[in-house]
């Protein structure tokens, strides 16, 4: 059955490979070069695979001698592949490391994530001084009673004073003799709904949107409000400035000065309201020059920013506490002109536009 | 309120400037909005005197007037008709003038004329509003020319715009803010008494016999010469509704003659907002700017006496006012009546019948004290604010009927050349009382957050008008003065003492503050999560107005039972929204409008629906909007479908919840593509829905393309995350998976999520998870099929999964699909 042929074929065939397979491995410049080379000789249509198919037909003195050969090789040819390789990919590497730099500018690529409303972002941070200080937050309908907007919080009845507040009244059209129900105006309905709900001590925050019949060009009809009061034994005004002025530092800037001038809202008594130092021109930084120059303060160097006052006592009957034990302090500010003031916003229709363009740059 | 500062250096002995009585006042609560300096913008324009007219040839409506202005004689044109005679004087802007306008004066050619110069008009140097003909001075203003007119006519003031709140009735006057600089400056206030009338007379007979009267010449600073009684008819006042008129007075002046006021008079109106018109009835604006008490000049002659009454109106009685316009009354109105019927809307306007004429020559003058809160009621019924009610509605000082009346009867007189009568009616159906306040200096300490000794308390309230009545040692009594209704109760005065002494005197303190058990409602911590993850998952966050139109409800097919506005500002925004559909989606087409071609948008915010309570349901509800093409990596933008939707729901949901939200088909809202849209539920619940948006609503909308809406319920949600409670740790797996797929061609009826779960469920537990990897229609699939791989992940808890058992199972799973689906396993 052997055939001596097959013998000088086979060792002809050895030796053919044996000369030629480093060579040609080493030239190889890329990986599937290098594979399809090193598929020549060991890919199953490969030189060295089909000499091995001839082994059946070697003499049987031969056959052991022959095939330790072959393997020998077989793996020889493994060898050089793995040291090729290696080459390859260490090339391959320092030409990345050494080559051009990616082209960075190019856009990156993520799901974006979207952002808060400039109202929001500030209502957040407003909110986290204050619940840093220890109070919490609470919210209530949009739709309220006329008794929790007005009476309940001692405004007189037929009074000028709800006059400030140009209310949106709940009814049918024209219907405006029904005045019981209307779109709150203040959030300070809320003042109530907590107190009536809950016994001091109370320390709320109260933000929201707020509705009032003012369309032009520094007025939206609905605007966001953040309303805080608390209520113990023994509160006093002097810790309303205190609380006060800590978070206008903390939410403007630690330099700002603060004043508090006698002003009136029926709900609370003394009432005032609260100038800061124009974060305009800086005004704390005493440059006069330019906060002379200043649009936003009309060169005064102070700027409106919020109502508050001792909570009336007409507040604390109406909802049944005891209005010579408790005392408490109020405040409101709106939210739309804290964000104008904080981003620059040069208009509060902005705020309700949703122009996308707007959006994306906060 | 504008302020003269002028006046108010006549009223109280300040010393201090503007800027500082400005300041001070502002921190104590009137608050100084604005402030204009006036007479310092009219340099170059000065007194001249005409040397010589004549009209311009074929220029019959010019002269040309010679002039001197204290320098130069100089040729000017002037264009009006009332150029005086040589040696009147005019006001003359010299060339190089700049007029308040900000016209600069030049020599030009007029009508082939030389003109150097300009002279003026009231109006032009808008010191009044008289633009008729060109200002001549008075003879009996001394002024040479050249002088400047600012010196000349003395028009220095400085005008001070004050905020007033609601609560300051008393400041709506001169007075009153003479008053209250007075304390705030530490420089006092004594009420001064009126000037007087040159020539006065004995009301005897001019009133009925018995009518309660107070005497107005002691209120007088002069001995004025008594003139005989006029033959007038006697006249008497009753008030048939004494709750809402407490006191009613009338003074007389006799002899006047209707002419123009002087200068002064009509310059000091002018520049405090009203418009002079003759010499009564400015005066009459004149007392009601001093005094802060409007008061009104009837024609006596046109009163149809004797007796004027107080009463309230009939039903549908009518009235002209003296705008021309035809009122008509209810009840619930007070009028001011003569024999004949109604003459005035008491406190708010006369009547168009009595008002003064240029033949008027005697006055009544009526000063009175309304009840407030009537007069805003007619006042707002009627749509008539006026300066007038705009007081009595605040409350005016029930006290100083006699000395408004003295100084007004005095005014007039003087103006108009007539006499005042010495007494006047003073008719009190309900006397003043004082309120009696206690005050505790202890209390206004605890209040304050700082020591207020009493003797400093006593003489703050004392300077504005309190009255001491008794006097503690922890306390005492004061009554409030009857130009102050807005001290009631103690803190009132404890806020006077506060603002008097300076909130500033005030020390800073940090409270201490009782955090509360429950702290901040879980809800509402639950909508700030949502909405970071709304953020977080790509969306921007949008507000829009709560309120919009009926007809954007119907055209978005959403509830149109909406809570109606009954004096909204417009038909647009008439109805509060029942869904958050019309806002959002009209923003995304707006943004797209604007060139956005990828719109991700959110808002959360309530919803409005009518309930059988008196107050609204307001649900909050989390909206989703995706329009225009979702941003591929350079270039492969594709337009958002509903699997955008899918998608940032779940992503949303899964950072809130840690798991994933399941999509079903189901009744969709009639605004979605009934086709291309889902309910979603979490956790076996509800919880919302996503889907296309209906292509007949998005054309009635005005959409563009196909939108992508999508809406959480955030109650529900937030009762579902307190009833899962926080998410519980597992195991993680010990021992291998082994993953195998699975092929199929498989008809579109169903669904890859029911197969994929009938697939999970078949393999007892041992498939851990099924997803979809490829889903293939086309070439070599029939019509209405489609191909669908799985990937099947095998995992047991309990041991390592032997081949064959795997095998098993998955030949189970290969059985199911083409039993149950009828699939041809590939
Ligand atoms: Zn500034």
């Amino acid at each position: 059955m052997a055939e001596p042929d097959a013998v000088q074929t086979f060792e002809n065939g050895l030796a053919e490979i044996r000369g030629a397979y480093a060579e040609a491995l080493r030239a190889a410049r890329s990986e599937p070069e290098l594979r399809l080379i090193n598929g020549r000789y060991v890919g199953p249509q490969g030189e060295l695979t089909k000499l091995l198919k001839l082994m059946p037909k070697l003499p049987g003195e031969q056959r052991r001698e022959l095939g330790q050969a072959a393997n020998a090789l077989k793996q020889e040819i493994q060898a050089t592949f793995d040291e090729a390789l290696q080459s390859i990919h260490r090339s391959a590497r320092e030409a990345e490391l050494t080559g051009p730099p990616l082209d960075v500018t190019l856009p990156g690529r993520w799901q974006m994530p979207g952002r808060l409303h400039p109202i929001t972002r500030v209502r957040n941070e407003v909110i986290d001084i204050f619940v840093s200080l220890g109070f919490d937050i609470a919210d209530g309908p949009e739709v309220e009673l006329y008794e929790n907007c007005f009476d309940k919080l001692g405004f007189p009845p037929d009074h000028p004073a709800t006059d400030e507040q140009d209310t949106f009244f709940i009814g049918a059209a024209g219907s405006i003799d029904a005045q019981s129900v209307l779109l709150r105006t203040q959030t300070s309905t809320i003042q109530i709904r907590e107190m009536m709900k809950r016994e001091p001590p109370l320390a709320i925050v109260s933000p929201g949107a707020v509705y009032r019949r003012d369309d032009d060009a520094t007025h939206s009809p609905m605007f966001f409000q953040l309303e805080g009061f608390l209520v113990d034994e023994d509160v006093t005004f002097a810790e309303l400035k205190g609380v006060l002025t800590l978070f206008l530092r903390r939410l403007f800037d630690e330099h700002i000065a603060v004043r508090f001038r006698a002003s009136y809202f029926p709900f609370v008594e003394p009432g005032g309201e609260v100038d800061m130092s124009c974060v305009f021109c800086r005004a704390w930084e005493g440059d006069r020059a330019r906060t002379t120059q200043c649009r936003v303060c009309k060169g005064t160097g102070w700027m409106e920013i919020l109502g508050c006052g001792m909570i009336h006592p007409v507040v604390f009957e109406n909802v049944g506490y005891d209005a010579e034990k408790y005392t408490g302090f109020a405040f409101g500010m709106g939210l739309d002109r804290i964000a104008m003031l904080k981003y620059g916003i040069p208009n509060i229709k902005l705020l309700y536009e949703n122009d996308v363009r707007f959006l994306s740059q906060f | 309120m504008l302020v003269s500062f002028r006046w108010l250096q006549e009223l109280c002995p300040v010393d201090a400037g503007v800027d500082e009585v400005a300041h001070r006042i502002s921190l104590a609560g009137l608050e100084v909005e604005a402030m204009e300096e006036k007479g310092k913008n009219l340099t170059g324009v000065v007194i001249a005197e005409v040397r010589a007219k004549s009209p311009l040839p074929k220029k019959d409506k010019l002269t040309l007037v010679t002039v001197f202005d204290g320098e130069n004689e100089l040729e000017v044109v002037c264009g009006a008709a009332n150029v005086p005679e040589p040696g009147g004087r005019v006001l003359f802007a010299r060339s190089g003038a700049v007029l308040p306008n900000g016209m600069e004066i030049a020599p030009r050619k007029v009508a082939g004329a030389e003109s150097n110069g300009m002279i003026c008009s009231e109006a032009e140097l808008e010191i009044g509003i008289d633009a008729d003909g060109i200002f001549v001075v008075d003879p009996d203003t001394e002024a040479l020319p050249g002088t400047s007119v600012a010196d000349a006519l003395d028009l220095y003031d400085v005008i001070l715009d004050i905020g007033l709140t609601p609560n300051r009735p008393d400041c709506l006057g001169h007075v009153g803010i003479a008053r209250e600089i007075g304390v705030l400056l530490g420089v006092g206030f004594t009420s001064r008494k009126a000037a007087g009338p040159r020539r006065s007379f004995a009301a005897a007979g001019s009133f009925q016999a018995g009518e309660p009267t107070t005497k107005l010449a002691p209120l007088w600073d002069n001995d004025s010469e008594a003139v005989d009684t006029p033959k007038l008819p006697a006249i008497f006042v009753e008030i048939a509704d004494g709750d809402r008129c407490p006191r009613y007075g009338a003074a007389l002046v006799s002899g006047v003659k209707i002419a123009p006021s002087p200068f002064w008079l009509r310059y000091r109106l002018h520049n405090l907002g009203l418009r002079a018109l003759s010499n009564v009835v400015d005066a009459t604006n004149l007392i009601l700017l001093e005094w802060g008490h409007p008061i009104h000049a009837f024609d006596l002659e046109r009163l149809a006496g004797p007796k004027v009454l107080v009463r309230r109106a009939t039903q549908g009685e009518k009235m002209a006012t003296l705008d021309e316009v035809e009122r008509t009354f209810t009840e619930d109105d007070l009028l001011i009546c003569d024999a004949d019927g109604p003459v005035a809307v008491a406190g708010v306007m006369g009547g168009r019948d009595t008002e003064i004429r240029d033949e008027t020559s005697d006055v009544l003058i009526e000063c009175a004290y309304f009840d407030p809160r009537s007069i805003r009621r007619t006042s707002r019924r009627l749509g008539l604010h006026t300066d007038s009610s705009h007081r009595f509605e605040r409350g005016v000082d029930p006290g100083a009927v006699p000395r408004v009346l003295a100084s007004a009867a005095s005014l007039i007189a003087e103006l108009g050349g007539g006499a005042a009568a010495t007494t006047a009616i003073d008719r009190i159906s309900i006397p003043f009382e004082p309120n009696s306040i206690r005050f505790r200096p202890a209390r206004a300490a605890q209040l304050l957050g700082t020591p207020v000794p009493q003797e400093e308390s006593l003489r703050i309230l004392e300077s504005l008008g309190c009255q001491v009545v008794e006097q503690g040692d922890d306390a005492f009594i004061a009554d409030a003065p009857s130009w102050r209704p807005d001290l009631g109760r103690e803190v009132d005065l404890i806020e006077e003492v506060a603002r008097v002494r300076g909130y500033e005197e005030i020390p800073t303190a940090v409270p201490r503050v009782h955090p509360s058990e429950a702290g901040t409602s879980g809800l509402l911590k639950f909508v700030d999560r949502l909405r970071e993850a709304a953020v977080a998952s790509g969306l921007y966050e949008a507000v829009n107005y709560g309120f919009l139109s009926i007809d954007d409800l119907r055209k978005a097919r959403v509830s149109i039972d909406a809570v109606p506005l009954a004096n909204p500002l417009s038909e647009e925004r008439s109805v509060m929204r029942t869904s958050l559909l019309p806002g959002l989606t009209a923003a995304a087409t707006r943004a797209q409008r604007r060139g956005a071609t990828e719109v991700r948008l959110f808002e959360l915010a309530r919803t409005f629906h009518p309930t059988d309570d008196t107050l609204p349901r307001e649900d909050t509800v989390l909206a989703i909007t995706l329009a225009g093409q979702r941003a591929g990596w350079i270039g492969g933008e594709q337009s958002f479908d509903l699997y955008d939707g899918k998608g940032v729901i779940q992503a949303v949901l899964e950072r809130v919840f840690g798991q994933k939200p399941k999509l079903t088909v189901g009744e969709l809202p009639s605004f979605l593509h009934p086709k291309r849209g889902a309910r979603v539920t979490l956790a076996s619940r509800p919880v919302g829905f996503v889907g296309e948006m209906h292509p007949d609503v998005g054309d009635d909308l005005g959409l563009i393309g196909r939108v992508i809406y999508a809406e959480l319920d955030v109650e529900g949600l937030y009762a579902l995350s307190e009833e899962l409670g926080p998410t519980q740790a597992r195991d993680l797996p010990k021992y291998p998976a082994v993953a195998r797929d699975i092929a199929m061609l498989v008809r579109d009826q169903f669904s890859a999520g029911e197969i994929a779960d009938a697939l999970r469920e078949v393999s007892k537990g041992l498939a851990e998870s099924v997803r979809l990897f490829d889903l293939y229609r086309g070439d070599q699939i029939p019509d209405g099929h489609r191909s669908l791989a799985f990937r099947v992940t095998y995992r047991d808890p309990d041991g390592t999964l032997t081949d064959k058992r795997v095998d098993k199972v998955h030949a189970s799973l290969a059985k199911l699909a083409s039993d149950r689906f009828e699939a041809t396993i590939r």
